[in-house]
């Protein structure tokens, strides 16, 4: 081997040291990019969550001083119905617009009303409005609104004679919901009547208090509606929530 | 893979990416029904309600964001299976304790009127957005994204 092709060899060598070192150079660069990209996007996407999780917070807590109803038992929220001397107390959850409860109300309402009149149960009447649409114009919360109205301006028993005509005349689900004037008509039958029941209605003035009703639902654990529990034990919507099954839940929890 | 292959990893990505997007964007203008749709599943304590049912929409978004841009597509892609796994769990979670709730996936309070759950048909499509996103993280490289990950892993695709 010739001096000449030794020192090329050589040349050559380094090189290929020399490619395989700026090779290495350019990976370790992509690495450090790849790294700090990620970086960068983790730390984005954390301060994002937390300015959503601040901002979405206050939202929720906004209406604090909300305009509440009187004529309000326990929390501030319920409706109570019949003596309180009763032994039994019966908690119903009900949306204004749930079928499902309107059939209830046509099978058992009566059956209730029997038990409130004979001093044997208080019924605590819990409103929930989670079935707003837009095709309905929020009935769900207009009729609980105008049920708070209702019980502002009459009590409790106007409130529950508003409640038995609104699910006697249940709109359709999917249907225009009953109007504001309806609402109205129903609330004078049921014994509201004035100026500040019509302004009421039309201003959704408890709309805030409705909002804060159906979170008071969901911290009780109540996602469905109707919810009936007799002295706090839930009945079974499947197969107690007839004249039978309720009146049999009511003789077990009054002991007789 | 051929030349279909990145187009249907295009649809994956865009299949995956709207309805994120969609669901966590449904999920931001009333707070309130959200922490009532988390509170609904009864898995949380009371503290962490607020913080779930407003943090989770922002990922959902994120990681939507991402599959429809097509930058990080496969950790993208990973983390909606990570997502898709929890909603699957709670919801068959609340199934199996005979809970009544709408599983807020879209939005919602999660309240639903008696007898109106929909257990089977929301794992179910769970399920089959799950079997996308994890077929899209094994096979990530696509069409029309603006990221381009897959080049050192998928040289064969340009």
């Amino acid at each position: 081997m010739s001096g000449e092709s030794k020192r090329a060899a050589a040349r050559q060598r380094i090189a290929e040291k020399r490619a395989a070192e700026a090779a290495a150079r350019a990976a370790a660069e992509r690495r450090r990019r790849t790294i700090l990209g990620a970086a960068a996007a983790a730390a984005v996407l954390l301060v994002v969550l937390v300015v959503v999780i601040v901002v979405q917070t206050n939202r929720t807590s906004t209406a604090v001083d909300a305009a509440a109803p009187t004529g309000t038992a326990g929390d501030g929220y319920t409706f109570a119905v019949g003596s309180a001397d009763a032994p039994v107390t019966l908690d119903v959850y009900e949306d204004f617009q749930c079928p499902v409860c309107a059939a209830f109300e046509a099978s058992t309402g009566d059956t209730i009303d029997q038990l409130v009149d004979a001093g044997t149960v208080q019924v605590d009447y819990h409103g929930m409005a989670f079935l707003d649409t837009s095709a309905n114009d929020r009935y769900s919360t207009r009729a609980l609104n105008a049920a708070a109205v209702v019980a502002d301006a009459a009590g409790p028993d106007a409130y529950a004679q508003f409640h038995d005509l609104l699910f006697a005349n249940q709109p359709e689900e999917g249907a225009s919901g009953l109007p504001d004037d309806q609402l109205v008509a129903y609330a004078e039958q049921a014994g509201a009547t004035g100026e500040a029941v019509e302004s009421g209605i039309a201003d959704l003035v408890y709309g805030d208090w409705v909002e804060q009703s159906t979170d008071r639902a969901s911290k009780d654990g109540v996602t469905a509606t109707p919810t009936v529990l007799v002295d706090g034990e839930q009945l079974d919507n499947s197969t107690q929530l007839t004249p039978e099954g309720l009146t049999a839940a009511v003789q077990a929890a009054a002991g007789t | 893979m051929g030349t279909v292959g990145p187009w249907l990893a295009t649809a994956a990505r865009l299949l995956l990416g709207v309805v994120l997007v969609v669901a966590g964007a449904l999920k931001l203008p009333d707070p309130a029904a959200a922490e009532r749709a988390v509170r609904a599943y009864r898995l949380l304590p009371e503290g962490l309600v607020g913080p779930m049912a407003f943090g989770l929409p922002v990922l959902e978004i994120a990681v939507g964001l991402a599959l429809l841009t097509g930058v990080v597509v496969r950790t993208a892609a990973i983390a909606a299976a990570v997502l898709l796994t929890g909603f699957i769990a709670a919801i068959v979670s609340a199934w199996s304790r005979g809970l009544q709730i709408d599983c807020g996936c879209f939005g919602g309070g999660g309240e639903v009127a008696a007898g109106q759950t929909g257990y089977p048909g929301e794992v179910a499509r769970d399920v089959g957005l799950l079997l996308v996103a994890l077929a899209l993280a094994r096979w990530p490289a696509s069409r029309l994204a603006l990221g381009s990950p897959e080049r050192t892993e998928h040289a064969d695709v340009r």
